[in-house]
């Protein structure tokens, strides 16, 4: 009679023992994969997320190189020189107190550069791109703006901001869904002249589609050009945007979404823009790693960008799904490690309940290997059923644990939010998007790792609880059997 | 002689200087059934544990047919040369009759049942169901499965009535004298020692055969 027939022979006719270490393998193995599904659902969740808001990069000015760049020009006009280079003003102020010097940039040093954006929009894997201009203060001519009656206004100048966009719908307020049209449309790449206001302004001033606003330069708001834009959408927030500076100019309210043209001609800097973002939207978004590498290849002076991931939206949610992964990383620890304790304790639990027999092995030649070898064909004949059982019920058992996992993580955001209100600034892209459902599925590639789990669990086990045996002289088995 | 045992000494790991074996020198031969007797703690279990290749001496060797058993191993020895069998039997619990002797080796199991007298509705039984006297003619069958020359008996009839007894002090007469087999057996019962071709005395660590019985 060989092992096999033998452990065949101990599971089927010994079902206390089997149905112990059935139960413990099943929890362990349902456990496992419940973690490891939990594990990929977060993933899974990340790129749904990705796709509902849309996968992009983000281009904005780097601010420790534009330092740089002044440094690198006031050392090019040398020291104690008024003078105009490359777009950095440097002005002698005879004051009071003595001799000053005032050093300024105008839009063509601060913007993006439109080749360096157009290099950037061909590459491979980029269905479309935005413009975002910088907000600019403007003077409204034949409009009133949003005004906070309580506050003094001496110190505000007056006016209203613009917000030029190349496609308004790749605007981050647009896109977080923050800013949603209320009347009339968004304004395209073909406009020219045009604007979308808030609903607050528009009842203010009696404005509708159609209408003309004014605009001019705030600094001579006397003599400058006005320039005119007409209405063509009505927007509404969410959430209020937050100010771009302090001031009745930059409220939420008074924000005027233009054309990508209108804010350089309203300021009187005609032919001289200042783009501040850059957004770019990927095609595909199983591919953003790969385009993202290939953007990083194209030949523009990258010193002078930062390239941001997404948006604000999709870092939120990154961060809420990466925890879970956290959480499922633990889980899984715990799991293995009570796993293994568990085992361990079951199989010392086996031996010790068999010393007479190890002992009846040993007196009939049986080598102490082969004793354990069967322990352990006992053990992985029971854990072959536990986990094929697991294996039916996991997808039921892993979705709740998602589901629950999610849900804890949702509701510690939201208290935290909660305790964070009034204290802490929020972006005002940040969406209020929740979570519906979490997707679970056991791959086969779980399924291997769940097994090779369990069996070294097993291995070890055996192993551990074995030592006893191993170590021990067969008579001292045979005096503790009689 | 087919077991040989060669100025043996014993002791506990736990009790150094108290000697169970001294220097002890005994042989024993096939076709021969032998008894060992001596007081409680006198070491005949310990004695019988070191024939079986179950425990190792202090000192001293046991050869068996001319070559020391350590040679080839004690778990080829307790495999290949010896057969054990115990005061409780010691038959695996969760198999049956039939598979306990399919255990001991390749003899066919029915043969042996049958030469034990265990009726053969028992055979396809849990081994546990069987009585007492059953259980230990099912573990000398289990004995006899293997090809070994040296049965070795750990007081076999401790367990059992009168009756029964006898009829396994009869099994292992037959066993010695008809199979040719060497067969040592450990005991207190007076009976079951005058039933022995020789009787070995243990006292004071020290062996000496008492008796030569039959001859």
């Amino acid at each position: 009679m060989n092992s096999f027939q033998l452990a065949v022979r101990s599971v089927i006719r010994k079902p206390v023992k089997s149905i112990l270490l059935f139960l413990v393998v099943f929890m362990i193995s349902l456990f496992l994969l419940s973690g490891m599904t939990s594990k990929n659902a977060s993933v899974a969740t990340q790129d749904k997320t990705r796709q509902a808001v849309g996968a992009g990069f983000l281009l904005t000015e780097n601010e420790a190189n534009r330092h740089t760049r002044i440094d690198k020009v006031l050392n090019k006009l040398g020291e104690n020189v008024e003078g105009n280079l490359d777009g950095v003003i440097v002005e002698k102020l005879e004051l009071a107190g003595g001799t000053s010097w005032r050093i300024s940039t105008d839009n063509s040093f601060e913007t993006l550069r439109m080749e360096d954006i157009e290099k950037i929009a061909s590459v491979s894997g980029i269905l479309d791109y935005n413009i975002t201009t910088a907000v600019t203060a403007v003077n409204p001519v034949n409009f009133s703006r949003i005004e906070d009656s309580d506050v003094d206004q001496s110190s505000d100048i007056l006016g209203v901001s613009l917000i030029g966009n190349k496609k308004m719908e790749m605007d981050s307020n647009v896109l977080s869904g923050n800013v949603t049209i209320k009347k009339g449309r968004l304004i395209n790449e073909d406009d020219f002249n045009v604007c979308v206001i808030s609903r607050e302004l528009a009842e203010k001033n009696h404005l509708d589609l159609g209408d003309k606003l004014k605009f001019n330069d705030y600094h001579d708001k006397e003599n400058s050009t006005a320039c005119e834009a007409v209405i063509v959408g009505i927007y509404e927030v969410k959430q209020k945007m937050t100010p771009y500076m302090s001031g009745d100019t930059y409220r939420s309210e008074n924000v005027i979404f233009t054309d990508l043209n209108f804010p350089e001609k309203a300021d009187g800097n005609t032919g001289n823009p200042l783009y501040e973002k850059a957004y770019f939207k990927v095609q595909n978004v199983n591919q953003y790693d790969s385009v993202k590498e290939a953007m990083k290849k194209v030949d523009i002076d990258w010193e002078r960008y930062d390239l941001i991931d997404n948006n604000g939206n999709l870092e939120t949610m990154s961060s809420n799904f990466n925890d879970l992964e956290n959480i499922s990383q633990i889980l899984l620890i715990i799991v293995i490690g009570a796993g293994s304790v568990i085992l361990s304790l079951v199989f010392v639990f086996w031996m010790k309940n068999r010393v007479q027999e190890i002992g009846i092995l040993l007196a009939l030649g049986t080598a102490k290997i082969k004793i354990l070898g069967q322990i352990l064909l006992e053990a992985l004949l029971i854990a072959v059923m536990a986990i094929m059982l697991s294996f039916t019920v996991a997808p039921g058992v892993s979705k709740i644990t998602a589901n629950y996992l999610v849900e804890q993580q949702v509701q510690q955001e939201k208290e935290q939010d909660l305790l964070d209100e009034g204290k802490v600034a929020k972006p005002f892209e940040e969406s209020e998007e929740t979570v519906t459902d979490v997707i679970v599925a056991i791959s086969p590639q779980i399924m291997l790792l769940d097994v090779g789990c369990i069996v070294v669990l097993i291995i070890f086990s055996v192993g551990v609880s074995g030592i006893m045996v191993i170590r021990r002289n067969p008579k001292d088995i045979f005096s503790e059997m009689s | 002689m087919i077991l040989d045992v060669r100025n043996v000494d014993y002791s506990y790991k736990s009790q150094k200087k108290k000697q169970i074996l001294k220097n002890v020198s005994i042989g024993f031969a096939e076709g021969r059934f032998y008894t060992i007797v001596g007081p409680s703690g006198a070491g005949k279990t310990t004695f019988l544990s070191l024939l079986a290749g179950l425990d190792t001496p202090v000192k001293g060797n046991i050869f068996y047919n001319g070559e020391d058993i350590q040679v080839k191993g004690l778990n080829y020895h307790r495999k290949h040369n010896v057969s054990l069998v115990f005061q409780n039997y010691n038959l695996i619990d969760y198999l049956t009759t039939e598979e306990n002797v399919k255990l001991g080796g390749n003899k066919n199991p029915e043969i042996l049942l049958r030469e034990v007298n265990i009726p053969c509705e028992d055979w396809k039984r849990n081994v546990l169901q069987l009585s007492g006297g059953q259980q230990q003619r099912v573990a000398i069958a289990r004995a006899l499965a293997s090809d070994a020359k040296v049965l070795l008996a750990d007081e076999p009839t401790g367990n059992l009535d009168e009756a029964t007894a006898n009829e396994i002090i009869a099994l292992l007469k037959l066993t010695a004298h008809e199979l040719g087999k060497c067969v040592i057996v450990v005991t207190h019962s007076k009976h079951l020692a005058e039933e022995a071709d020789e009787i070995v005395q243990i006292k004071d660590g020290n062996l000496t055969f008492q008796t030569d019985c039959n001859d």
